[in-house]
């Protein structure tokens, strides 16, 4: 669904076909008399997946708290679009503009938001250009992005290609299971694949391979929504050995005994999830 | 295994060296003012939040806007929800993905930091309302959570509300994280592994027997039910054994 909603959004341009396409279908929403209660939130497994890449491994979330996010999220998009909508009809203009959302939430007080999501616009329509420059053709903007991954590669392949490479940058270093957690964040956030070795810890003042060798598979997760990565996400192939790892720092930290994970570390050189093996 | 360090469960906490990790920074003692310590403690986390997003933003690829984390059509459809709305160009929703995904990220932190107040490690409704109520920019959200369940809960270390989205105080004050760094790195030294942010001596007992009840009894089914109610899939899993003394 994202796939298809994104092709319109690559063609359209103001007075082009696509572009009139899109603004048919616009006033044919427009039209509708009610939306759908499902419709008026957003898919909460969406939601989730973002709450956890800022919270620790082992938070837990209840499901009212989903909920209000949800709500909170709908409340947000309504609010930011009707300021926005205020101020095209006040200039007479029809069409709310990217320009127009970042001003209202300037406006509505969301600073801290106008600076990343100015440099976001920035970095969309440069990849917008150069997917007119080869013919609309989306799978041709991955290679300037500097995504070293290919978006076919299924989750599993990326495990298998990750262990190598993690057992190697293990060995020098070992480190408590929170640092692992903290890595797990810091991955979680990073909407970009980081690239394997040295080159993306050295954008950080501390690097952590071990905590990369047993989170780096599920920052995944956020750049592959697709179904395919929700069933390996959630499904026992992939899940089970995180969800070792994830008791057995939740066991060990309540203790204190933290450095009792260096061991595990050192038994897991072989393979990603070490935490499985007990 | 049998030869972990014993954990300091009372007193002042160790010096540096009684909690060596390589490559970290030294941290600085506890400041005699815990609840001061607190608030500057949670104003550095979200100052290193937005400095991060900023880096992030600036970082975004190509695939990032063919997958986005929310769904496009979705966006859409709440914002034509107004009927006031007429026409709304390609790019507005793509922003709104992001802008939807700053917000989550920000009131998802927001909430956290009362849940760790309270000593809960579950995020719950209340935690979610309290974030709403300290906080001047998300005024518009107060009638999405009763009110009542956006008074502060006895024992709070915070009573008043914080200060909003505006920057406050002087800078990351000692053992915070900096820009850039992840926002949960605990300060170096610090006894406690599962308090991300700081510790306070004088609440340990109490804190990490509440942790380990926690970790040995209700952790793994609490998981379990949740990952089993949010994805309609059971999800039973073994616990693992406690490894603790």
């Amino acid at each position: 669904m994202d796939s298809s909603s994104f092709l319109p959004a690559a063609g359209a341009e103001n007075g082009s076909a696509a572009g009139g396409a899109n603004n048919g279908g616009a006033a044919q929403q427009h039209a509708a008399p009610a939306i759908r209660e499902q419709d008026r939130l957003m898919p909460i497994a969406n939601v989730i997946r973002i709450m956890r890449r800022v919270l620790p491994a082992h938070a837990k979330i209840s499901d009212d708290a989903k909920e209000t996010i949800q709500e909170c999220v709908s409340e947000y998009i309504s609010f930011i679009t009707g300021e926005a909508n205020e101020r095209c009809q006040r200039e007479q203009r029809k069409t709310i503009t990217a320009e127009d959302v970042l001003w209202a939430m300037s406006r509505l007080g969301f600073d801290d938001y106008v600076e990343p999501l100015g440099a976001y616009l920035h970095r969309y329509r440069e990849f917008e250009g150069d997917a007119r420059g080869v013919g609309l053709v989306p799978g041709a903007a991955p290679s300037r992005g500097g995504d070293h991954h290919p978006h076919s590669m299924s989750p599993a392949a990326m495990l298998k290609s990750r262990g190598p490479v993690s057992g190697a940058a293990m060995l020098p270093h070992h480190h408590h299971h929170h640092d692992m957690q903290m890595h797990a964040a810091m991955y979680g956030g990073t909407a970009v694949p980081p690239p394997a070795g040295p080159p993306h810890h050295g954008g950080f003042l501390m690097p952590h391979p071990q905590g990369s060798s047993h989170y780096l598979p599920y920052a995944y997760e956020p750049t592959y929504g697709g179904e395919h990565a929700m069933a390996a996400y959630y499904g026992g192939a992939a899940y089970a050995p995180g969800n070792g790892g994830s008791g057995d720092g939740s066991g060990s930290g309540g203790g204190g005994g933290s450095a009792s994970h260096t061991p595990q570390g050192s038994g897991g050189l072989e393979h990603p999830h070490p935490f499985a093996y007990k | 295994m049998d030869n972990q360090p014993l954990p300091y469960s009372t007193g002042q906490p160790p010096a540096p060296g009684g909690a060596p990790v390589a490559g970290m920074p030294g941290a600085a003692g506890l400041p005699p003012v815990p609840h001061h310590h607190l608030l500057q403690q949670q104003q550095a986390q979200l100052q290193a939040f937005w400095a991060y997003q900023r880096q992030e933003a600036e970082r975004a690829s190509a695939s990032d806007f063919k997958n986005h984390q929310l769904p496009l059509a979705r966006i859409k459809k709440i914002m034509k929800a107004d009927e006031d709305v007429r026409m709304i160009s390609a790019e507005a929703p793509v922003l709104f993905a992001k802008a939807c995904e700053l917000f989550i990220l920000e009131l998802t932190i927001r909430s956290w930091l009362h849940a760790e107040e309270n000593k809960r490690r579950t995020l719950q409704r209340n935690d979610v309302a309290a974030a709403i109520a300290r906080t001047d920019v998300f005024d518009f959200l107060v009638d999405i959570v009763p009110r009542e369940e956006a008074k502060e809960e006895p024992g709070s270390a915070l009573g008043f509300a914080a200060p909003g989205t505006g920057v406050v105080g002087a800078g990351a004050p000692g053992g915070a994280p900096a820009a850039g760094m992840p926002y949960y790195y605990p300060p170096m030294g610090q006894p406690a592994p599962m308090m991300p942010a700081w510790h306070v001596p004088a609440w340990d007992p109490a804190w990490q027997q509440g942790a380990a009840d926690v970790d040995q009894s209700g952790s793994f089914s609490e998981e379990g039910q949740g990952f089993g109610a949010g994805h309609g899939g059971a999800a039973s899993f073994p616990p693992a054994p406690p490894t603790s003394e």
